[in-house]
């Protein structure tokens, strides 16, 4: 049991970076994780040993995070703003967040729940595709057309911002 | 060296390291004659580590009090259901897309056992009463006009022999009826009105393997929920009438309900 723990405990970190790739939001990333532990430890029974902690965890999360997706959206919150809206809402500046980053993570959240979890299931967290279509639950081919439909919506929203900056630099 | 045709989807398998290694040389051979197809995996690779840089911080951070004391029991596992309910809430979400993600939400379903059936119940339930209640026009598929129908084919989706009851007594008419996904079995929903509008709805599924009753609001000021699960089936009255006024409907639909079953 201790070592089950033990194991948990070490997947924090990466439960954390994904969920705030996800939701951006710190509090909000955290209360993801939270539950994803939770729901972990009520299970525990159902994690064969063996089975790699990381994978039975991002499973948890995963599923905990689309269920969340489609009840927010419809209870027609802006869980998709716009660009420039997403700019408009102050976010905390709990770190040093280059331009770049700012950008970057902003066009993150602007993508579709299910594109973005597929983008930085590979991307940022690493998995194969083989291990995140199966945490993700989906075809190998869906997981494929989510990557490459959300690189393309993410550089197109990033070239967006890239415009509107060099407008309003010319503009001055 | 491997000749194939390669396209931009060959582009993300690189990226992400999937392209099988024999066809490498290739693949950077089709890169160098299309000028276009180089730009763009360039971008997408810088995306990529952008990406990566964006978020490298949060592994290095601690891991918050809160997180570790669930980890080693600290915290009571019955937080998480409260915490999740505001999702919960808007449970409606599911019985919405429900239809059309069947083996999806079924998967999430085994993972999202936590809930106690009879919790499940209710708020399916309640969901189903918030978006058709609120429905002037189009709240139920089959009208009370055509009740004969309505029982018979509820009966025949959810495999339980569904009388709907008369609930006149209490001041309600029967509005009519529809059929709704429940988890991974049906449910039929029967919605009431009393002559000031106010209306009921009655949830019966035929997934249930326990016994438990009770009440259950899903929100502080939202509709409630008295329901029954026994073995075989499980029934909830939703509506937003006083606890009182709404134990005595219930208990009066649920008689009748029973009486039909057993017919």
């Amino acid at each position: 049991m201790h070592e089950k723990k033990a194991a948990i405990l070490g997947e924090i970190p990466r439960l954390r970076r994904y969920a705030r790739s996800l939701l951006r939001d710190r509090d909000a990333a955290d209360d993801l994780v939270q539950d994803c532990l939770e729901r972990a430890l009520v299970r525990l029974d159902n994690w064969q040993t063996g089975e790699s902690p990381r994978r039975w965890l991002f499973t948890i999360m995963h599923h905990l995070f689309i269920d969340q997706m489609r009840k927010v959206n419809r209870r027609g919150e802006a869980t998709m703003l716009p660009l420039e809206a997403g700019e408009a809402v102050a976010q905390p500046a709990e770190q040093m967040e280059s331009i770049a980053s700012r950008e970057i993570i902003d066009a993150l959240q602007a993508i579709s729940p299910d594109r973005r979890a597929a983008l930085v299931m590979v991307a940022i967290e690493g998995f194969s595709y083989a291990e995140a279509a199966n945490i993700l639950g989906v075809p190998a081919g869906t997981l494929m057309s989510r990557i490459a439909r959300g690189r393309e919506e993410l550089r197109g929203l990033l070239d967006d911002t890239a415009r509107r900056r060099a407008i309003r630099i010319v503009e001055k | 060296m491997i000749r194939r045709d390669f396209s931009e989807r060959d582009i993300h398998m690189a990226i992400d390291g999937e392209l099988p290694a024999d066809e490498r040389a290739a693949y950077d051979a089709w890169l160098d004659a299309n000028p276009e197809m180089k730009a763009r995996s360039a971008r997408f690779t810088a995306d990529r580590t952008a990406l990566r840089a964006a978020f490298a911080g949060v592994l290095d951070e601690a891991v918050p009090v809160r997180l570790r004391k669930v980890v080693f029991g600290e915290t009571p596992v019955k937080a998480a259901v409260s915490r999740s309910r505001w999702w919960l809430a808007a449970a409606a979400a599911v019985l919405v897309v429900a239809g059309g993600l069947g083996g999806y939400l079924a998967g999430i379903d085994r993972v999202g056992q936590e809930n106690p059936a009879e919790d499940q119940l209710a708020e399916q339930a309640i969901a189903a009463h918030v978006v058709f209640a609120a429905e002037k026009r189009h709240a139920v598929e089959v009208p009370a006009s055509d009740k004969d129908h309505l029982q018979t084919w509820l009966s025949n989706r959810v495999g339980l022999k569904l009388v709907a009851p008369d609930l006149t007594a209490n001041g309600f008419q029967l509005v009519g009826g529809r059929l709704l996904p429940a988890g991974e079995s049906k449910a039929a929903m029967l919605l009431y009105e009393d002559d000031k509008g106010e209306r009921i709805s009655l949830f019966v599924t035929a997934q249930s393997s326990q016994n438990a009753k009770g009440t259950y609001a899903s929100a502080q000021d939202g509709p409630q929920a008295v329901y029954w699960l026994d073995k075989g089936y499980g029934c909830a009255v939703v509506g937003s009438l006083p606890r009182e006024q709404l134990a005595v409907v219930a208990k009066s639909a649920y008689g009748q309900l029973m009486a039909g079953l057993a017919s």
